[in-house]
């Protein structure tokens, strides 16, 4: 993870320069492809070949440098056909075919996209994560580029979007003043004030995947350099609203699995400037997926974890809000939404969520959450789970249930 | 022809946490939730006074209750995976702590309990039907496959004949208690199953779910026999009166509804919450009167009598 210096903010760039070589290599392959379709069925070769990357058995320690490096004679290849031998080639073919199309789009469109938000795409056809990862990589290493090229970007931790002022002292270290850039989350100092008084429409997101293909848009991005937020997972959301029924004036945060130690700290510095600039106590919210996960990066970001104890009393977020998703929140409007979009549970999540009732305070009976014990406990129930990209087919998209949502709980 | 409902009070708050499952006595009502204690509530006092609460029953909660025939012996299954036996002595319960020993390690989701307490069926996360029998020692004496697919929920019929399943995929299944063997498949619903109830008689099987109907099975041939439409949200609960005059369902935008068998369409509708109602059973008839108890996520059991006169 590239981190930011202390005093600089940086903004992640979307290079521009494009490697002409992978247009090539999916031009070539889908042309390949059509060519094979207007043969006659014994002729045609419908297959794409991909150059594997070596497995870690084919690794070798690098004498001189000490590194872990590919032995440089293991290069395989392995030949997908349709209809292939067996019925798990074909599948495997329409994924990589799926894919490139993705990557296609992608590409085409200018926007970045990561392996997470490919697989959420179709996650009933991708099956499993690693899927997807694995033919991203072997599609890049077949065309001999970095993953960047094919427009898939690593996740990134911890973005803020958003205007605020970090001060130190009597210095203004960052002005942010955009509401359209993200930034890498600053570090936070003992002292340090974040100052969001003039902020209008804010957001920060933590390791937010970067702009997915076919996702909706939050305002205020009418830049040429259009980016699209809001896949992936989110983590949290703020809002302060000033003044009842006025526009809710938002810094979000998004994030992608559990907060880091940069991201709670930056947090908790905002949480805590607040109150200093504002006569209204503001509201701190959080949206996760309705998930066991989403349910824990949620109490992780209110009461922190159990690997920090000694810090979780300087990171804590008391005033964070449950914002959503409940499983119940897709039941309940099934017309808008689709109650067909939830996803049966896994044996995992069985089992995660029964290890978080049974082992954490937060959880139990007696303790702070009653409403989170009850959503887990539905979730077994129902044995379902809702993930937020559900969301982008409801009115107004996720910005819009978002906007509703949290005017619904002021 | 409409028939009218009217509520006669509740036990508010009854539960701190959701209540998932109810069952009935002759003169109480036993409800389990996401908290850890078992609640007994009278159903013969007016204010449906709190008799009992068995503390610590289940840590991180229960989600089926189920009751023998004459309200001797009770069977929770909680979120822990752990089945617990209970019984009754004038009214009050306690811990079967040798049958509960005897179950350990039974695996069950949804569970019932046959007319006499002897039996107890149980359906898997994996799909798989198992009977125990408590007459001698919880022996395993059934162990049925199906196709894999989450046992959401699991019917005895009265007469002890027949076991149904629901299940996550839609399928319903019946077995015979005798042989084992499915006498028959029934076509099931395209989504998942939340309920299955055999009628007293045994002859009619209800189940519903998220497909927003419930359908009916002739038992003896295992075609349907009737759609009953007119929930707008998922299905939870079926429960049918001492008669089999009536059914009772319960649904996820906490509408109950009540059906009458002979004209096969819905006589009453409720609608007191707006969350979900986990949980909906006829009350035994008091005098000519027939009434019913829901409870679900607004943590109160509301009891229901027919308007009479």
């Amino acid at each position: 993870m590239a981190m930011a210096e202390p005093s600089t903010i940086h903004t992640l760039e979307i290079d521009d320069g494009r490697d002409p070589s992978v247009q090539e290599f999916i031009d070539n392959t889908l042309a390949a492809l059509i060519h094979g379709l207007s043969q006659s069925p014994t002729e045609a070769n419908l297959s794409i070949t991909l150059k594997r990357r070596a497995s870690p058995t084919a690794c070798i320690i690098n004498p001189i440098s000490g590194a872990l490096e590919a032995s440089p004679r293991v290069e395989t290849y392995r030949k997908y056909s349709w209809p292939g031998k067996t019925a798990h080639e074909a599948w495997k073919f329409t994924v990589i075919l799926r894919i490139l199309a993705i990557l296609d789009q992608a590409i085409r469109t200018g926007q970045l996209i990561s392996k997470r938000d490919i697989y959420y795409i179709d996650p009933e056809f991708f099956r499993v994560q690693c899927t997807v990862d694995r033919i991203v990589d072997d599609l890049a290493y077949t065309i001999g580029v970095n993953r960047t090229a094919l427009n898939v970007e690593a996740a990134a931790k911890g973005l803020v979007v958003g205007e605020f002022r970090l001060i130190r002292g009597s210095h203004i270290l960052i002005d942010a003043q955009s509401v359209t850039e993200d930034s890498l989350i600053p570090r936070i100092e003992d002292g340090d004030e974040i100052d969001v008084s003039r902020h209008q429409y804010a957001k920060s997101l933590s390791a937010g995947s970067l702009p997915p293909v076919g996702a909706n848009k939050f305002p205020h991005q009418s830049t040429s350099r259009r980016r699209n937020y809001g896949h992936g997972k989110l983590g949290v959301y703020f809002s302060m609203f000033r003044r009842r029924n006025e526009q809710p004036n938002s810094t979000l945060k998004q994030g992608k699995g559990y907060p880091d130690f940069m991201t709670r700290t930056f947090l908790r510095a905002m949480s805590d400037s607040i109150p200093n600039q504002s006569r209204r106590p503001p509201s701190f919210y959080v949206l996760t997926d309705g998930d066991p996960h989403g349910m824990a990066i949620m109490s992780t970001y209110k009461y922190c974890s159990a690997a920090h104890l000694h810090q979780n009393a300087r990171l804590s977020m008391p005033r964070l809000q449950w914002l959503g998703l409940r499983v119940t929140d897709i039941i309940a409007v099934p017309e808008v939404l689709g109650d067909t979009a939830l996803l049966s549970l896994t044996i995992r999540d069985r089992k995660k969520i029964m290890a978080m009732l049974r082992n954490s305070p937060v959880w139990a009976s007696d303790g702070p959450e009653p409403e989170w014990r009850a959503e887990l406990q539905r979730m077994l129930v129902l044995n379902m789970k809702a993930e937020i990209e559900i969301l982008y087919g409801c009115q107004g998209g996720l910005e819009g249930w978002i906007n509703r949502r949290m005017f619904r709980q002021e | 022809m409409s028939k009218q409902y009217l509520s006669r009070g509740s036990a508010d708050n009854a539960h701190i946490i959701d209540i998932f499952s109810l069952a009935i006595t002759d003169k109480q009502i036993l409800s389990t939730s996401g908290a850890s204690s078992i609640k007994v509530h009278s159903t013969t006092d007016a204010d449906f006074p709190l008799l009992q609460s068995i503390d610590g029953a289940h840590t991180i909660g229960c989600h089926h209750i189920v009751t023998n025939g004459n309200g001797s012996r009770a069977i929770t299954a909680g979120f822990d995976g752990e089945v617990k036996v209970w019984s009754c002595q004038d009214g009050h319960w306690a811990a079967d702590a040798k049958l509960t020993a005897d179950l350990s390690g039974a695996d069950a989701w949804a569970i019932a309990l046959s007319e006499d307490g002897q039996y107890l069926a149980g359906v898997t996360q994996e799909g798989r039907i198992n009977v125990w029998d408590l007459a001698t020692d919880g022996t395993r004496i059934r162990d049925h496959e199906t196709k894999g697919s989450f046992g959401t929920c699991i019917d005895l019929s009265p007469d002890g004949r027949l076991i149904a399943s629901g299940h996550e995929d839609g399928a319903v299944y019946i077995f015979t208690t005798e042989t084992g063997r499915m006498p028959f498949s029934l076509s099931g619903l395209v989504n998942p199953v939340r309920a299955v109830a055999f009628s007293p008689k045994s002859r009619i099987l209800a189940a519903a779910g998220d497909s927003k109907v419930i359908v009916l099975y002739d038992t003896s041939s295992g075609e349907q026999i009737a759609n009953l439409s007119g929930h707008s949200a998922w299905i939870l609960s079926l429960s049918w009166s001492d008669t089999g005059e009536y059914l009772l369902s319960s649904s996820f935008d906490g509408k109950v509804k009540v059906w009458s068998m002979e004209t096969k369409t819905c006589v009453a509708t409720h609608s007191e919450t707006d969350k979900a109602v986990w949980s909906a059973k006829w009350l035994p008839k008091i005098g000519k009167t027939e009434g019913f108890a829901t409870a679900g996520a607004n943590r109160s059991i509301a009891f229901y009598r027919e308007a009479t006169g």
